[in-house]
């Protein structure tokens, strides 16, 4: 009997190391990826412009991170420097894992700009939650043209304390 | 003592040895495989406490981002640091507290979303090596274990002689091991 307890015991220490190791700890700046081109900060308002003009090469954006995937932790949205407008980041699950206590924290981002095209439909349904978001009607045949979203794929993103 | 008697020793204590090394790391990606598979239902990693608030009749200072704060913490709980703030909508305004809470006032309808998080540590530390996101020396130790699960299943065949083993009645049940699996796959 005696056995099997220092037994149990050992097993319980070792799945408490093991997962010690995979603890996050989330003081200070969190890294993700690679080095964040911290030097060449593109305002969002500013690519929100004209976004198409920043698909070809890396760009890097700063914000406040206002929305995390709450189960993956595979996107965050961070606050333009305009209201209302926001750019979401966007990573294959499990390529880098946002956590959700981050809400709130600056986050610098470096990444390629990705265009998405809607389809009609979806276009509508992405305008109609936005129209409700902002508390205006919205009539779905006032919709007649798909429309493009863009997101950052980031390779490096840090996220400040 | 034959040849033989020492094959099955020998696989018998490795198979018991590697089988005591493995228990921890089964257990990790068992509870966590069970976690993840059911992300739909509930979230693995964190636990989000939402509250509704009614705040009626309160006049908001809108133009005033400092005074806001203050008059949404009012109705929550005091002595708690702001991280920042956001206008998501013309409508709604955000503030992100140090503990990790959240808040989200809609002025046009004065109700206040209170979004509570907390960490479920064990979870997260489980899933974190079971979704591999510590990435790198963790990549080579999971395809050793990877390595040693498929030993642990070869060597399972092979520790019990007679009547008992994989070539007698019990082959149903490694048969079966196989086909449920098979099933989903061509069905």
């Amino acid at each position: 009997m005696k056995i099997w307890i220092e037994k149990a015991k050992t097993i319980f220490c070792a799945v408490l190391l093991f997962s010690g190791f995979a603890f996050n700890v989330s003081a200070g700046t969190l890294h993700f990826g690679g080095e964040v081109n911290a030097g060449n900060i593109t305002k969002i308002s500013t690519i929100m412009n004209d976004p198409d003009d920043y698909l070809a090469t890396p760009v890097t954006i700063e914000g406040t991170i206002v929305g995390v995937c709450e189960k993956r932790g595979c996107w965050m949205s961070l606050a333009s420097d305009q209201r209302f407008q926001n750019l979401r980041i966007k990573v294959n699950d499990g390529d880098m894992v946002f956590p959700m206590t981050a809400k709130g924290r600056k986050a610098i981002a470096t990444g390629e700009l990705k265009k998405i095209e809607l389809t009609l439909e979806r276009t509508k349904t992405v305008m109609a939650h936005r129209a409700q978001k902002a508390g205006d009607d919205f009539d779905p045949s006032s919709v007649t043209e798909p429309m493009a979203i863009y997101q950052l794929n980031p390779s490096a993103v840090d996220i400040l304390e | 003592m034959s040849s033989t008697t020492n094959w099955y020793k020998l696989n018998r204590s490795l198979h018991r040895d590697v089988g005591y090394f493995c228990v921890g790391l089964i257990l990790i990606f068992s509870v966590s495989g069970i976690a993840v598979n059911h992300k739909d239902d509930w979230n693995p990693n964190y636990r989000v406490d939402v509250t509704h608030i009614d705040a009626a009749g309160t006049q908001w200072h809108e133009e005033n981002d400092s005074e806001l704060i203050l008059q949404v913490l009012s109705h929550v709980e005091a002595n708690v640091e702001v991280k920042a703030s956001y206008w998501s909508a013309k409508d709604e305004f955000k503030v992100f507290l140090k503990n990790g809470n959240n808040l989200s006032v809609n002025l046009a309808t004065s109700s206040i979303t209170y979004e509570r998080i907390e960490a479920r540590h064990i979870f997260q530390a489980f899933n974190r090596l079971h979704l591999n996101e510590t990435k790198e020396s963790w990549v080579i130790f999971s395809d050793i274990f990877a390595g040693l699960l498929i030993f642990l299943a070869l060597s399972g065949l092979f520790m019990v002689k007679g009547k008992y083993s994989p070539l007698g009645v019990k082959s149903l049940w490694i048969g079966l091991g196989i086909l449920l699996p098979a099933g989903y796959i061509f069905l």
